[in-house]
């Protein structure tokens, strides 16, 4: 949480959000350049590892951000406000995504991308892509609560505001995530210490 | 102790987003609960994994893609005109993007210098005499050990170290310490040189101190630690246990008893601090002392198992593994005077160091182990030694060990 803190509330503070909501364009590329790896991040993850489909996403998303800005009214944390909009962002896409599989081709999205050339592209390490290639084949209520905890480092009260959930909902997410990860990776324990 | 089991808090607990009162009926509850534990294990990985999890970069053209998207849309709109929006890339002069560019720089390095310079996780540190140090800065009453940060103590002073969450370490005089890792995983000190005591409560293998002879693992409870200039060092357990180790040496160390470990060879046999001087005398001579001859060695292990009364076979249990088979086949008769093999277990099973029988002898032996004194919690311990940890994990030391254990 400190790390957080340290990082992200320096750079984005309410003199900027408010110049963003006042239209100033180089506040917003500040807004950009802060958030557009966490965002990226989540779309690639959320999308098992498809670049092109998380860049698209991502494009999405700060559209968006521009247009409805206007709307934060700071009732919650910027962030907060953020990452609900990039968690229903990834949400719609992949429902449209859905919508045009022909039925009985909804392979989970893992398996299909792990031959994708992208992928290999980031799954030089070993542990880190054997990490990935498991986090894509989590349940996507699990893989969200891990991503915001690891990715974004919210803490647990924040990631429940971000999905709408209880606190106790989100230590289950994680509880399940980790045993599920733990699971399909037991066999890097030892290359862990 | 919580008699509920605790295995949907255990995320919760590893982030330390449990409160600190419930966090330590947790650490005691995981102390009593083979199947909590088993699942915290499971959960710890989990969270291991998780961590290696990277933050991916943005393709560089997404910003680029973002303005032809929007001046896509911006045509469409003036095709179709809708309410304009604030926002338009078109005006952006070269001029005044080279001022963004720069200012994004500054920001860009200013966050990176501060997140470098404050983000690290760190430990508070309390003054307790004198004027410790971080780094070369003085503590007046306290201070933050960041990761990466040395403590250093002169003759005059002390501090105390709050663990996280999880415990205390005072350091006495004349001491070096340095904060390796913390995180909910792991919690790792080095000492460099002088004295530290640790009192920790978190579950097992959380808490580890690199020595430059051996990585100490914490099992709960306390001990003290010292280390002298050569590297040399004596493990005195206060309560609880504490394992020792040195590539494939370890020792493990029960209240009461202490273990001295050597650079190059790592840890030494564990005794009892209320074991005869001649009996530990001889002991030190076997683990440490350059063997001259074979009669040497063999005159000093004789003395030894002379010596020994039936607690000493915490000693005699370690020595069985440490000794070539000639020497093993006296220790296993001395042994069996003194606490006779239970059933199953052989004089050819030990002498071939089969696991299993060792483990049963030494479930037997550590009956006569017990200390009157020992309460509750360090029986607990106890058990969950005997029972669940035959091996600790992570003491291989992160840094600076170099020395090889003798084989």
């Amino acid at each position: 949480m400190e790390q957080r803190a340290v990082m992200s509330e320096p750079i984005v503070d309410e003199r900027v959000i408010e110049a963003c909501q006042a239209g100033d364009r180089e506040a917003f590329r500040l807004l950009f350049e802060t958030y557009k790896d966490r965002v990226f991040s989540i779309a690639v993850y959320s999308f098992g590892g498809d670049e092109t489909a998380a860049s698209d996403v991502s494009q999405q998303i700060f559209l968006k951000l521009m247009t409805s800005i206007g709307q934060f009214r700071g009732e919650s944390a910027f962030t907060t406000w953020l990452y609900r909009l990039v968690v229903n962002a990834c949400k719609d896409e992949q429902r449209k995504r859905r919508r045009w599989l022909p039925f009985g081709e909804g392979t989970p999205m893992g398996r299909v991308e792990e031959k994708r050339p992208q992928e290999k592209r980031y799954a030089k390490l070993e542990i880190a892509g054997s990490v990935q290639a498991a986090i894509t084949e989590l349940k996507p209520k699990l893989r969200l609560a891990i991503l915001l905890k690891y990715v974004e480092d919210l803490s647990y009260e924040e990631i429940a505001s971000v999905l709408d959930c209880s606190k106790g909902t989100v230590a289950s997410r994680l509880n399940r995530g980790h045993k599920a990860l733990a699971r399909k990776l037991v066999h890097l324990r030892h290359e862990l210490e | 102790m919580f008699s509920k089991h605790v295995t949907k808090d255990l995320s919760a607990y590893c982030h330390g987003e449990i409160p600190s009162e419930q966090s330590r009926q947790i650490a005691e509850h995981l102390i009593g609960c083979n199947q909590c534990r088993a699942e915290f294990e499971e959960i710890k990985l989990g969270v291991k994994l998780a961590e290696r999890l990277p933050q991916i970069s943005a393709p560089d053209s997404l910003w680029l893609d973002l303005q032809n998207r929007r001046a896509a849309e911006a045509s469409t709109n003036e095709a179709h005109p809708r309410r304009p929006s604030r926002f338009s890339f078109k005006g952006l002069r070269p001029a005044f993007a080279g001022v963004a560019v720069g200012f994004l720089l500054i920001i860009g390095f200013g966050s990176l210098w501060i997140y470098t310079r404050e983000a690290r996780p760190f430990w508070e540190v309390a003054r307790l005499n004198g004027t410790p140090r971080i780094g070369s800065s003085r503590i007046e009453e306290k201070g933050r050990l960041a990761v990466g940060q040395w403590l250093e103590t002169d003759g005059d002073s002390r501090a105390k170290i709050e663990v996280g969450s999880i415990g205390q370490v005072e350091i006495d005089p004349n001491t070096r310490v340095r904060l390796v890792e913390t995180k909910a995983t792991e919690h790792r000190l080095e000492l460099m040189h002088g004295k530290m005591s640790a009192r920790i409560w978190a579950p097992p293998r959380l808490f580890f101190v690199d020595t430059p002879s051996a990585v100490a693992a914490d099992l709960g409870c306390g001990y003290t630690l010292e280390v002298d200039d050569e590297g040399s060092g004596l493990l005195h357990v206060t309560s609880g246990w504490v394992a020792l180790k040195l590539k494939n040496r370890e020792s493990m160390v029960p209240a009461g008893a202490t273990c001295a470990t050597r650079p190059g060879v790592g840890p030494g046999t564990p005794y009892f601090d209320d074991s005869s001087e001649i009996f530990r005398e001889a002991l030190s001579l076997v683990d440490f002392k350059p063997i001259v001859n074979e009669l040497g060695k063999v005159t000093a292990l004789e003395i030894l198992l002379v010596n020994a009364r039936v607690r000493d076979t915490l000693s005699l249990w370690h020595l069985l593994s440490r000794v070539d088979i000639s020497d093993r086949s006296l220790v296993y008769r001395r042994m069996a005077a003194l606490v006779p093999p239970p059933d199953g277990v052989t004089r050819e099973g030990v002498l071939q160091l089969n696991e299993p029988m060792l483990q049963i002898w030494k479930d037997k032996l550590e009956t006569t182990w017990g200390n009157e004194s020992i309460g509750g919690v360090q029986k607990a311990w106890i058990n969950i030694w005997t029972r669940a940890l035959g091996k600790v994990d992570g003491l291989q030391g992160k840094n600076r060990i170099q020395a090889e254990a003798r084989p």
